[in-house]
């Protein structure tokens, strides 16, 4: 009999990753652009929750935070400002390019997750699992705050400049033309 | 997770008790605010409110207005518009009541409390990102707004939706900005922690960061659409904005979702500004060990946190009363043109007066 | 413990599926939330490989991708208004110039 609490992990994950391939698939297949926006918003949060059983809560609340609780109702607004029809699926039948191209990511995948798992077994072991070790370092938000301020402190300025220039790029390219007043 | 099973089971239970108790009493809240909500502003304005409604000549100053009202809710009847959306009509209201009961659950109701040997948090989860899990499903409580709005297939409810939720949207930056320096200053996410480290009187959040606190007030009507800013609900401009063509249950349960995020968010704001359940110049903690009986600490810990949280709620009703509503372009003037600039300000002000007494 | 494979197989199936959306949808903006999609499952790979090798930097890529992905939704949306405005559809079939 397996222990109790690797027995409850097992058993959560095995039900979220059933959910979140359930839900990605209707994202996919919805006709409707809004059904399929709801639809990833439940795979997010689903996801979060993955994130949160990986001891990496700080991800999880940030992934809640901005991508459904932002990313996602932007496209919502799109959708509903350009009120947009259901559409169907494109058929497979003109553009072997692209089913080409389907197949060929899937079997690189496949050949990706066999030399991945052809290495010796790992757990995620080495304690970093441990939430006493976690709580003992300061939390998980701590020892994040203390990498990211630290060794990636380039790249977290870098990324802010991206989104300030993210922000005036979607102005600029979403106004309205204006005709110029002739004077 | 390293817990033993009789470990997971204590707790597990003691989480859907939890879970339980903070529903039921969660829902009791709407009821006694459609009183309120009506008598208060009754005496403000030196008339009487209801009082009329009674049981069996019981009129206990119209007590019962609430059952009645409540009543009248449930048994009116509900008309689905023609062309609205099917799962979408139906689904809005859920995306409304949801993420308020969820944002409930991160926040702690009383100190810690022993049972059977285990520290039980009286948060129904103890967090150590309570804070980023509070701003992350108050996020999710735009999608009720919009898809109710727009599942109506009337131009009015979508319009008053799309309004609603960029306001929202707006102010949820000055909300969760206006609450960094309350991080910064006490120094973690966890909602227990903070609680924890406002012992005295004078560390009691507001004293340490009263912009926080104004800022925190503001972004707090505007996030649950209230008055001043209710421009997407205002009788005479958009009929009643996007929840129109809703009646009945669905309707109840909007209402059930405002007036439970507005609660919610008191009690958050009592736990981060008012000391949440701590009573000041007085140990709760201690009280077990005076009175001799278990628990009684907790349950004067959360009696006084509800007491803050029924301040803030008085508070929601006076201010609707008293001040007229914001045009929409005003409002968004504010928030994004002064609400953001000052919390930014107060964040790097906290920021560099903390930094000259740690380094000094 | 799950072991750390069963993330990454997860992680395949949830990309293979946006790849899916993002080839064979008419709309544009189907293509970009098939498009999140991917970046979610390269999400998931990052969050559980660096779990398994015990480090936080796994953690730290994920925040970049986020922001990376938040961006670049916000601009390609504000790319379909204007081309919306010009061309009044979002259908990938009629929006081909770039083909070749």
């Amino acid at each position: 009999m397996p222990d109790f609490s690797s027995l409850m992990s097992h058993g959560v994950f095995h039900l979220l990753a059933g959910l979140i391939t359930l839900v990605s698939v209707l994202v996919v297949v919805s006709k409707h652009p809004v059904k399929s926006a709801v639809f990833l918003v439940v795979d997010l949060f689903l996801l979060a929750a993955v994130y949160a059983s990986l001891e990496s809560h700080f991800v999880a609340a940030i992934q809640v935070l901005v991508y459904a609780g932002a990313v996602v109702v932007l496209f919502l607004f799109v959708i509903m400002l350009l009120n947009l029809q259901p559409d169907q699926l494109r058929g497979m039948r003109f553009n072997p390019v692209e089913a080409v191209t389907l197949i060929v990511s899937v079997i690189g995948m496949l050949i990706m997750l066999g030399v991945s798992m052809s290495g010796k077994p790992t757990g995620l072991g080495d304690g970093s699992m441990d939430v006493n070790a976690i709580e003992a370092a300061g939390g998980n938000t701590y020892m994040i705050a203390m990498k990211l301020l630290t060794d990636y402190i380039w790249p977290f300025e870098l990324a802010s400049i991206l989104i300030l220039l993210a922000i005036v790029a979607a102005v600029v390219i979403a106004k309205k033309d204006k005709k110029p007043v002739v004077s | 997770m390293g817990l033993t099973a009789d470990e997971f089971t204590i707790q597990f239970i003691s989480t859907v008790v939890k879970f339980s108790i903070l529903a039921v009493m969660l829902l009791q809240v709407p009821p006694v605010m459609l009183l309120v909500e009506r008598r208060i502003p009754a005496f403000m304005q030196r008339r009487k409110g209801p009082n009329r409604v009674g049981l069996f000549k019981f009129r206990l100053y119209g007590v019962m207005q609430a059952l009645a009202d409540t009543i009248k809710l449930i048994f009116k009847e509900e008309v689905v518009p023609e062309g609205a959306q099917k799962v979408f009509y139906h689904l809005a209201p859920v995306f409304s009541v949801f993420p308020a009961f969820l944002i409930a659950m991160a926040i702690p109701y009383g100190p810690d409390i022993q049972v059977l040997g285990q520290t039980i948090p009286l948060s129904v989860v103890r967090l150590d990102v309570g804070f980023l899990f509070i701003f992350a499903i108050s996020s999710l409580a735009v999608y009720g707004v919009t898809i109710a709005g727009w599942a109506s297939n009337n131009k009015y409810a979508l319009l008053g939706s799309l309004r609603a939720s960029a306001q929202m949207i707006s102010y949820e930056i000055p909300l969760g900005m206006s609450l960094i320096p309350i991080v910064l200053i006490y120094g973690s996410l966890d909602l227990n922690k903070i609680v924890e480290a406002q012992t005295t009187f004078l560390k009691w959040g507001i004293f340490l960061s009263p912009i926080s606190f104004l800022l925190f007030l503001i972004a707090m009507f505007a996030e649950t659409n209230r008055t001043p800013f209710d421009l997407s609900e205002a009788e005479g401009e958009l009929v009643a904005g996007f929840h129109t063509e809703y009646n009945s249950t669905k309707f109840a349960a909007f209402f059930l979702g405002e007036y439970v995020s507005m609660f919610v968010l008191s009690c958050l704001a009592s736990t981060v500004f008012f000391g949440g359940w701590q009573v000041p110049f007085f140990d709760v903690r201690a009280l077990d060990q005076l009175v001799g009986l278990p628990g009684v600490g907790a349950l004067v810990g959360f009696g006084s946190l509800l007491m803050k949280a029924a301040f803030f709620m008085w508070l929601y009703v006076w201010v609707r009363w008293t001040i007229p509503r914001f045009r929409y372009d005003q409002l968004m003037n504010l928030g994004w043109k002064y609400m953001i600039p000052l919390g930014l300000i107060n964040v790097v002000a906290t920021a560099l007066v903390l930094a000259a007494v740690w380094f000094k | 413990m799950v072991p750390v494979e069963f993330y990454f197989m997860l992680a395949c199936v949830i990309f293979t599926l946006g790849l899916f959306g993002a080839l064979f949808r008419r709309n544009i903006i189907m293509v970009l939330m098939s498009i999140e999609l991917m970046l979610n499952a390269v999400n998931l790979v990052f969050v559980a490989a660096g779990r398994s090798i015990g480090n936080l930097d796994g953690q730290i890529m994920v925040l970049f991708v986020i922001t990376v992905a938040a961006c670049e939704a916000a601009v390609g949306l504000a790319m379909v208004i204007a081309l919306f405005r010009k061309y009044g559809t979002v259908n990938t079939d009629i929006l081909r110039l770039l083909r070749g």
